[in-house]
Parts: C-alpha cells; sequence; structure tokens
C-alpha cells in the first residue's frame, strides 16, 4: 500500500488583526497508513494546524504565513483549495453547516459533480455504503439524526476518494453512541482502503481506543509525536493542556501496582483488566431504592399522550399514557436513545408545549391552564442548543433580561453575583452568539441560574463540552441543588449520571424501562444497551474485574482496589 | 386559556408540517410532472394572458382552473390562504376608502351603492391579481428545488442564483427550527401582561412583539452558519464548478422535453383561446 506524507516544515501563521501567530515554527509528518489523534489545549491552534493541511490556510484566511506544508510533492500554497480538497478531505466541527444540498445523495455528489467527474453517481452511492448509509440516499438532510448527518459529512468527503480525511471534533457535537459509531466507520475505513484518518479530539477514551498516534499540540507549536500507548502516559502534559487521560489510566497511576509489564499505565479497559488485581466482592454496599421516598411531590405527570405531526409518518406519538412523579431533593437524570422523547418531557414540563391528553402539574399548577411565563417563575429551562438562549447583545443583558423583564429589584446585584460564580466576568460583555460552544454552555447556565428557580431542567448540558465546561455544569448542579428542590438532566452522558444523579429514569420506545439508582442501572447492561447507552469505563472495568456493586467513579475503584486486593 | 394554548401549539407544529410539504413533499405535484424550463416559461405567460381580459366570466374561469391546478400541485393550504386573504383585504381597502370618500364628497345614492359599484368595478382586477398569484404559486411550490435550480440554470440564470435557491430548500427547515426555538426562549423569560384585556389584545400583542424581536438572533446565528458553509464550499470545489463546462453538462444532462411537455402547453393555451372566444 503506497501511502501519502502531509510535512509540515516551520510554519508559522498569524491570522489577520491579530499580534501574535497561532503557529509559530510547528514541524510535524503524519502519514496516510495510521490513525492520527490531534489533541490541545483550547486556542493551542490545533483547529489552525489542519486547516493549513488542506490549503484552507493560507488561501482562504489571509494572514501571515510562513514555512511550507506539502501534501507528497505539492505545496500548498502553490496548489488551491479545490484542488487540494481531492486529496484532504475536512469534516468540520459544525458539520451540519457542511451539508448544502436538500437531498442526502445530492450532498454526497456535490463535490464530484463540481469537478465534473463523469461517474459522481457511482461515486456518491459508494461512499454511502462505505459509511452506512445508502438506505438514506433519497431521504431530505434534515429528516436524518445529528449522527447521521455527521455520517453524510463524511460521505461527501469520501466520494472525492482522498488520501486523508481530518475530522474536526466527532465527539464534541455527537451524543457517546453516535460517536463511537463515527469512530468505528473511521477506523473501518483506515484499515480497509489506504486512507488516512486525522481526528482533532478532547475524549482521550476514544483516542485509547481507536488511534495509532498522538499529536500533542501546545502553544503553536507541535510539542510532541508518540505512539498512542506511549501518549497517553505522558499524563502531567495531558493535564497541563486541560486534557484529561482515560479514566482507567486515572484509577491506575494511584494505584500501587496498575502498571503493565512493560511499565507503562494501561489506557483501554482491556489493558487495564490484565494490569489491574483482582477485587474481592464487596456487598456491604448496596444500591438504596430510588429517590421517590417521603419528599414532597413537585412535578406530576399524569397520563400523558402526547405527538407531533411529521411528514411521512403521519402523527407521531411520542409520550402514550406516560405517568411520571419527581420529588423534592430529587436529581434526576433522563436518559435514552434519540427520540425516546426526553427533550419532548422536558418540554411538556415548561408548559411550551400542552399534553395532547392526560395533566402535568408543576408546583401545583397545571400546564394545561398556565402560562409558560408563569411557570417559568419557579422552573428554568437549558435548551440543549445554547445558541438559542442568546437575544441580546451581551452576556450580561443576557443574564439580566429575566429579571429586568420582572423589574426585579437587585437585578444588577444578582447578576453579578451569578457572573462571579460561573468566572464569566471575561465574556460578561461579549456577544453571547460569537463565544465558543463551551463559553456559550456556560453563560446559558447563568441565564438559567440568574432566575433562582425551583426546578431546573437541562437538556443535554454536556452534549458538546470541552472539558473545562464540564466541570463547571458538574459544579453548577451540585451547587444548584443547595438553592433549588430539584434538577431534572436530560443527557447521553453516563460519565455525568453515574457522578451526580441519584435518579436515573431511562426511557425506551415504549415508556419507562427502568427507574433506579445508577448503581441498580448500570447493572443491568441489557437495559442500557437498548437505550444505546454506554456505561463509563469505570463501571466497564469494575464489570470486568468483577466488582459487585460497580464503582462509579475513579476515586471509589481506586478506593475499592487498594483495599480488596487479592492477587 | 387552556384550549387557546392547545389551539396555537397544534397550529404552530401543524403550519411547520404544512410548509415543509409544500416544499419538500412534491412527489404527486402535477407542476412538477413536466420539464422545469417548460413550467417556468408557462408560468411566465399566465402571469401575462390575464392582463388581455377584461370582463370578469373569462377571469372567472381562469381563477378556477388555476385553483384546480394549486389544488393538484398540493400547494398549502395555509399560504393560499394568506395570499387571498392578501388580495382580499387589500382591495377591500381600496373599496371601503374610495366609497367613503364618494360618499363625503357627496355622490349620489349614498354609501352602500357606492360599496357595491366600486366592487364591481374591482372586481375583475382582483381576479387578475389574484390568479396570477395563485399560477405562480401553484408553479414555484411544486416543483422540487432540484428542478427549479435546474430549470432557471438551463436558462441561463448564473449558478450562484441558482445555487442559492437549493441552499435555500436545505436551510428552510433549520430556520423554522431555530425560530420557533428562539420565540419559545423568549417566553420563559418574558412575563405575559398581566391583564390581557378585551379578547386578549395586550397578551396578543405581547406575543406579537417577541415574533418580532426573535428575528434578529436567527438572522444572526444563520449568518454565523453561512460562515462555515462558505468555507465548505470551498473545499468541495464550487468556485472551481463556475467556470467547468464538464460540471455544467453533468448537471444539465438530464433534462429533456417530452410529448407530455408539449401538450400540457398545447392544452393550456387551447383553454385560453376557448375562454376567450366563448365567454
Amino acid at each position: 500500500m503506497s501511502t501519502t506524507t502531509i510535512t509540515v516544515d516551520d510554519l508559522t501563521f498569524r491570522y489577520p488583526g491579530s499580534d501574535d501567530p497561532v503557529l509559530y515554527n510547528a514541524n510535524v509528518e503524519i502519514d496516510s497508513g495510521e490513525f492520527t489523534a490531534i489533541v490541545g489545549g483550547n486556542g493551542s491552534g490545533k483547529t489552525t494546524l489542519c486547516k493549513a493541511f488542506n490549503g484552507l490556510i493560507p488561501h482562504f484566511f489571509n494572514g501571515t504565513f510562513e514555512g511550507t506544508v506539502s501534501v507528497d510533492d505539492t505545496v500548498t500554497t502553490e496548489s488551491d483549495v479545490s484542488a487540494l480538497s481531492r486529496t484532504v478531505g475536512y469534516v468540520f466541527q459544525d458539520f451540519e453547516n457542511q451539508l448544502v444540498q436538500p437531498i442526502v445523495l445530492d450532498d454526497v455528489a456535490f463535490a464530484p459533480k463540481n469537478h465534473g467527474l463523469e461517474d459522481y453517481q457511482a461515486r456518491a452511492m459508494d461512499a454511502l455504503e462505505a459509511v452506512g448509509l445508502a438506505d438514506a440516499a433519497d431521504r431530505f438532510i434534515w429528516e436524518l439524526s445529528g449522527g447521521q448527518q455527521h455520517l453524510v459529512a463524511l460521505a461527501g468527503v469520501l466520494a472525492m476518494d482522498p488520501a486523508f480525511i481530518i475530522v474536526d471534533e466527532p465527539a464534541a457535537q455527537l451524543d457517546p453512541d453516535n460517536a463511537r459509531k463515527t469512530y468505528e466507520q473511521l477506523r473501518g475505513i483506515q484499515r480497509d482502503t489506504d486512507v488516512g484518518v486525522i481526528v482533532i479530539e478532547h475524549h482521550t477514551e476514544f483516542i485509547g481506543d481507536y488511534c495509532d498516534r498522538l499529536v500533542m499540540v501546545a502553544d503553536g507549536d507541535v510539542a510532541w509525536t508518540e505512539p498512542v500507548d506511549v501518549g497517553l502516559n505522558r499524563v502531567e502534559a495531558l493535564l497541563d493542556a486541560d486534557i484529561h487521560p482515560p479514566q482507567v489510566t486515572q484509577i491506575a497511576r494511584e494505584l500501587p501496582d496498575g502498571t503493565l509489564p512493560n511499565g507503562r499505565y494501561p489506557v483501554t479497559v482491556e489493558q487495564a483488566v490484565d494490569a489491574f488485581p483482582a477485587a474481592a466482592s464487596d456487598a456491604r454496599h448496596r444500591a438504596k431504592p430510588d429517590g421517590s421516598g417521603s419528599a414532597e411531590c413537585l412535578i406530576r405527570v399524569e397520563d400523558v399522550t402526547h405527538g407531533y405531526p411529521t411528514l411521512r409518518e403521519g402523527h407521531k406519538t411520542v409520550l402514550d399514557a406516560f405517568d411520571l412523579e419527581l420529588y423534592s431533593g430529587n436529581r434526576v437524570a433522563l436518559v435514552g436513545a434519540n427520540g425516546a422523547g426526553k427533550s419532548t418531557l422536558l418540554r411538556l414540563l415548561t408548559g411550551l408545549e400542552s399534553p395532547d391528553e392526560g395533566t402535568v402539574t408543576v408546583l401545583g399548577d397545571d400546564t394545561n391552564d398556565t402560562l409558560p411565563e408563569e411557570l417559568a417563575e419557579e422552573t428554568v429551562y437549558i435548551h440543549q442548543n445554547p445558541e438559542e438562549m442568546f437575544v441580546e447583545e451581551t452576556v450580561r443583558d443576557d443574564v439580566a433580561y429575566y429579571l429586568e423583564s420582572r423589574e426585579a429589584p437587585d437585578a444588577d446585584e444578582r447578576v453579578d453575583d451569578v457572573i462571579e460564580f460561573l468566572d464569566l466576568e471575561d465574556i460578561a460583555d461579549r456577544d453571547g452568539r460569537l463565544l465558543s460552544i463551551g463559553q456559550q454552555r456556560r453563560a446559558s447556565l447563568a441565564i438559567g441560574l440568574a432566575t433562582d428557580p425551583t426546578v431546573v431542567l437541562l437538556d443535554e448540558p454536556t452534549g458538546s463540552l470541552d472539558l473545562q465546561s464540564r466541570r463547571e455544569v458538574t459544579r453548577m448542579l451540585s451547587r444548584s441543588v443547595s438553592r433549588t428542590e430539584t434538577v431534572v438532566v436530560a443527557t447521553h452522558d453516563l460519565q455525568l449520571v453515574a457522578e451526580w444523579a441519584d435518579r436515573v429514569i431511562v426511557l425506551g420506545p415504549d415508556g419507562i424501562l427502568a427507574d433506579e439508582t445508577p448503581q441498580a442501572v448500570f447493572q443491568q447492561p441489557a437495559i442500557l444497551a437498548q437505550a444505546n447507552l454506554r456505561p463509563p469505563q469505570v463501571v466497564e472495568l469494575s464489570d470486568r474485574l468483577g466488582i459487585d456493586p460497580p464503582s462509579l467513579t475513579t476515586a471509589a475503584l481506586v478506593e475499592r482496589l487498594s483495599t480488596g486486593a487479592v492477587r | 386559556m387552556g384550549y387557546l394554548d392547545a389551539l396555537r401549539n397544534i397550529t404552530i407544529a401543524d403550519i411547520k408540517v404544512d410548509l415543509m410539504r409544500t416544499a419538500y413533499d412534491n412527489d404527486d405535484a402535477l407542476l412538477n410532472a413536466f420539464d422545469p424550463r417548460v413550467v417556468i416559461i408557462w408560468s411566465a405567460i399566465f402571469v401575462v394572458v390575464p392582463w388581455f381580459f377584461y370582463e370578469p366570466e373569462p377571469l372567472f374561469a381562469m381563477l378556477v382552473a388555476s385553483l384546480l391546478l394549486a389544488y393538484l400541485s398540493q400547494t398549502s393550504v395555509y399560504l393560499l390562504a394568506l395570499l387571498i386573504w392578501g388580495s382580499l383585504s387589500n382591495i377591500g381597502f381600496i373599496v371601503i376608502l374610495s366609497s367613503v370618500v364618494y360618499w363625503w364628497q357627496g355622490g349620489s345614492g349614498g354609501l352602500q351603492s357606492a360599496v357595491v359599484d366600486n366592487s364591481v368595478a374591482l372586481l375583475p382586477f382582483t381576479m387578475k391579481l389574484t390568479v396570477i398569484s395563485v399560477v405562480s404559486l401553484a408553479a414555484f411550490s411544486a416543483m422540487s428545488p432540484k428542478k427549479l435550480a435546474k430549470g432557471l440554470l438551463s436558462l441561463g440564470v448564473p449558478r450562484p442564483f441558482t445555487f442559492a435557491i437549493a441552499y435555500g430548500y436545505r436551510m428552510m427547515p433549520v430556520l423554522l427550527e431555530e425560530y420557533h426555538d428562539l420565540v419559545n426562549s423568549l417566553r420563559l423569560r418574558n412575563k405575559a401582561p398581566e391583564h390581557s384585556g378585551l379578547l386578549r389584545w395586550r397578551y396578543y400583542l405581547y406575543l406579537l412583539k417577541l415574533a418580532i424581536k426573535a428575528f434578529y438572533p436567527m438572522t444572526f446565528n444563520v449568518a454565523k452558519r453561512s460562515r462555515v458553509t462558505v468555507e465548505a464550499m470551498e473545499t468541495k470545489g464550487f468556485s472551481h464548478s463556475l467556470g467547468n463546462e464538464a460540471s455544467r453538462e453533468l448537471r444539465l444532462g438530464d433534462l429533456e422535453i417530452r410529448p407530455r411537455d408539449v401538450t400540457f402547453m398545447l392544452v393550456s393555451l387551447l383553454f385560453v383561446v376557448v375562454v376567450a372566444v366563448y365567454l
């Protein structure tokens, strides 16, 4: 198999209007025979580096460009983006905006058609088959789920038969299950064809499971390039860049004898099972029953049936004769596959939608008889896509919006308080819509917190987060429980569930599959699989090591392994 | 209050689906079966034809025919209703204004007969406008975006423009969704008027204000999206295709005028002749 090489030689690049270069004398060589992951902190220049590979830099962004980037013998400055993109394909982080035609097949065939390739139809079908979407060729783009749209964007790149595919943060915009599916596809493509895959990635667990080589970008330079097993062991360097090593690697560091025979820490669950001591079974810590108990019932959903009119399938019922009670003090995680009704349920609780049948009572008010504006006095809903929460020109105005519309006397003070609590001082006077997704998420939390709610409803708060923002969400969740009565989080993120929730409601296609403590839910792999969920590494590892009940956090597992070591 | 909110919810969801159906579900639409160039030229002709008639009868026949065509082309009822309401209210306003002026100036026969006279006088004009609107609506909503773009491209419209049509269709559902979300987001942070007044006019005024306020953030978000889109278009070789003859041929290769296109055109013209001669 002949491979192609991208060579970056002393690359320096400065965006117009900026004083400091994003990249300074960067050097790297990437071979298409490998699956390469590029990591680095926010603003380290990793996206800029990747955009230099297909000529978007400097052809599209005019800045100061020094050094050379070449793909085999082609020097990027002497070619153009269109031509380079035939060799180096790019899947953008917000891939939805990369899809420009209404129908799937047309979009995939768009580039080959632009280049006047007569076999465009065949190329497009082959590409769709390669990503497993041949059935969807005639569907409209908007009918597809986010995960499928990502695969269409990938197919659009594959249709040009490139030597490299660059995928910018696939796990950031996709839920974990779809991200894993995308990685499976990418690895398959990389193995079966001679296409090199380059991903920009924060989530080291995916890197450990799927990638061959790790490129670390720090301060505008390529700091080092290592095989993944070695690279993920450079724990200090990773943590410095705000990148968390895989859970198994973190556990191994804490254990007295957690290393592999070659002296390295394991980076996958598979490796960890061999490296770690087996633990004795421990029955003293049994799961307690779900959080319902004696507390006051705040939210009651009774016999609710609700759905939507759809274009192709007529009226689609999402919730059918659905019952649920939520109590004060609950930390509820709502999990389930896409389309199981998580968001629908949250919107019903806000009163933005009234149930087709049945009643929803929130803090004693029947949502059928109450305006959403009135329910919002005590309930706050934080949208899955934080962009939809920004309606003013600065973050501060957005945080103040609710208080000002209600003429709250201490509005300024409360706004300052919230902004300080979430460390938003730096971005408080910027336009929320222009922030990075992580910053947007934190700002949207501030908008919610400022209302001082009794009930907090969060839709996918960790859906697309870098690690810093993820910590903020967890911190806000912990703090908000001291102020509020109940928090309901719709999520795919089982690590969040494990660390935070005390009641997990698993929604399936026919209603509630399980309503239990996280521990109890994690002990039922069949239910998780049914809901397209995958337990966090620490739970998987506990299971493989025979620890029952499973540990939910790395700290808990370290403790179990160090006290119960019997090897 | 409950029934009102329930009604509103259903309407928004239904209107969304109806608009989507108009834009996307063209498979069974009559006008979509023909060659796009023929349909475009045909509609250009029928935008002009009504102006050659002055009597209400032939115009009425054309109106019925155009409505039938709109029905067969699965045009959105909401759009049709909006359009007809628009022309009726517009004409109604002129009728009332002119009648009041006439009566005030001391015209004979009083206000009532002035309204009748003016309505009759304006009837042909109203029908002409309605026929034109219904015909163009039927033609352009029945053709799939791909066909429409292809038809225009082959008639010499520049490619960036025809691309914009296909892209517009791609973005429409995203816009609808985004707009709905923004309005909802505003509702959850605003305070509804405490006293909604007669027929809840204050409440509806308040909703109207929110509906207007949501436009700016929507435009902003769309502009932001298009930044990535432009980058992506470059990687997909769009600018490369602009001057590329092979690419243009691939795009237009399967356009073909078949007997049924000719029949359609002839039958339409025959209809006009019949109307002109017999009515």
